[in-house]
């Protein structure tokens, strides 16, 4: 493994450059803006980043923010898996109960490998 | 993983508390918790998931109890033995050194 | 903070140090590298920057509609990017909806246009109550909205970025942009708080 130190002279451009975990494919969307979906009830003892609030619960589709690096595979051994990574809409109701304020709503950013169709 | 770092909906933690006017560092070994974890990331040995991951391994009875940079400290700690760049023993050692030398 | 705070944060400081002390000696670290690192995030990248963009959208309606269609692009013309803010979304409060943004699975924060996070909102009980009880949080804050309006919480759970433009204050006509600036929050910014009135502004400079 080779190691790059950061020289005090990359400091800032290495900053201001950033990581964006954006990936440029022509990959096709399994959602659309509108669709419904339910989270998938997954468990992995890995790194993931589909909330336990919001799995198995029903939502919908808001927006496609187009195709990003999957984390949980990312976390795992460096692969950098594209998918679509969607704004999903939950209501304070289906997250939380009937007892939940009705006007509430929750937005999670969540992958392809995250959502199934409902 | 299901660890406690997943906290949506948790019930029983307390007040939110807002310092007003807060510093954007609390103490000077914050400071370097946050320089080194952003250095020792740009090293290529890790990538932001991984980072990520490592802090949420963290046991959660100490997670709870600590403060952020903390996290990273024991995220950064722990990615760096899991890879083999430093040794857990090279660590101690050098705690102990920096121990003598505080006058502790 | 108690005796045993105190006594595990000095410990803290001593691992710290002895780990820069390590990573440098093993060149795997340049110590000029972290000054300027804590530098820049502690002095120059900051809430000012996201109030520049809230201010312009308030006074130019073609950029807040390139800002709500694009916002990376509409942030990155005015130079601000870089390292936790590489792919922003600008939400928009209305009289009818307020939004809100949490990381409930650990702290991401649009750091060029915000700065790095407060404590607040990276300790457990902002990250676990704002999905849950939002109207309870905002009160923490002392923000009172109508019972009518939505409140849409957004939890960072990936890379994207997000940033809330609050709505513009009223009372405000002719204010500069410069001027209308002054009253954005950091709070607000986030959805924990609401920008400032001219009058609010004043008394805080008393």
């Amino acid at each position: 493994m080779t190691w790059r130190i950061l020289k005090a002279a990359d400091a800032e451009a290495v900053m201001r450059k950033g990581g964006s975990a954006r990936i440029d494919a022509d990959l096709a969307a399994r959602f659309r803006p509108g669709d419904a979906i339910v989270a998938r009830n997954i468990n992995p003892p890995g790194h993931t980043r589909v909330p336990r609030y919001v799995r198995g619960r029903r939502g919908r589709i808001d927006r496609d923010h187009g195709v990003f690096i999957f984390p949980d595979d990312h976390a795992r051994d460096g692969t950098q898996t594209p998918q679509h990574c969607y704004s999903v809409k939950f209501s304070g109701r289906e997250l939380w109960g009937p007892d939940a304020e009705e006007n509430h709503f929750v937005y999670l950013d969540l992958f392809d490998d995250y959502l199934d169709p409902a | 993983m299901n660890g406690i770092h997943d906290l949506g909906g948790m019930h029983g933690l307390g007040p939110i508390e807002p310092e007003a006017d807060e510093p954007v560092f609390h103490h000077g070994w914050e400071r370097r918790a946050f320089a080194l974890t952003l250095a020792a990331g740009a090293g290529g040995a890790w990538n932001i998931d991984m980072g990520r991951f490592a802090r949420e391994c963290m046991p959660p009875a100490e997670y709870l109890a600590t403060g952020y940079y903390e996290h990273w400290l024991y995220g950064l700690e722990r990615l760096l033995v899991e890879q083999g760049i430093v040794t857990r023993d090279e660590i101690a050692a050098r705690v102990d050194q920096a121990r003598r030398e505080d006058g502790a | 903070m108690s005796d045993h705070d105190h006594e595990r944060l000095s410990e803290t400081e001593i691992r710290v140090r002895a780990l820069e002390s390590l990573l440098v000696d093993k060149g795997l670290v340049d110590p000029a590298a972290l000054d300027i690192l804590i530098d820049t995030y502690e002095t120059k990248v900051g809430p000012r920057n996201g109030a520049k963009v809230v201010a312009k959208a308030w006074t130019d309606a073609d950029y807040k509609a390139r800002l709500l269609a694009d916002a990376t692009a509409a942030i990155t013309g005015l130079g601000f990017t870089g390292r936790q803010g590489e792919d922003m979304v600008v939400l928009e409060n209305t009289s009818q909806v307020h939004n809100m943004t949490v990381c409930t699975l650990c702290s991401c924060y649009p750091w060029p246009v915000l700065g790095l996070p407060p404590v607040w909102y990276k300790a457990a009980p902002y990250r676990a109550r704002a999905v849950i009880d939002p109207r309870g949080v905002l009160a923490e804050f002392g923000v009172a909205l109508p019972a009518e309006t939505e409140i849409r919480v957004w939890d960072s759970t990936a890379e994207l970025r997000y940033l809330v433009l609050p709505m513009r204050p009223v009372d405000t006509d002719g204010l500069s942009e410069a001027e209308l600036a002054k009253l954005v929050t950091r709070d607000s910014m986030i959805g924990t708080g609401l920008p400032l009135s001219p009058a609010e502004l004043a008394r805080a400079a008393e």
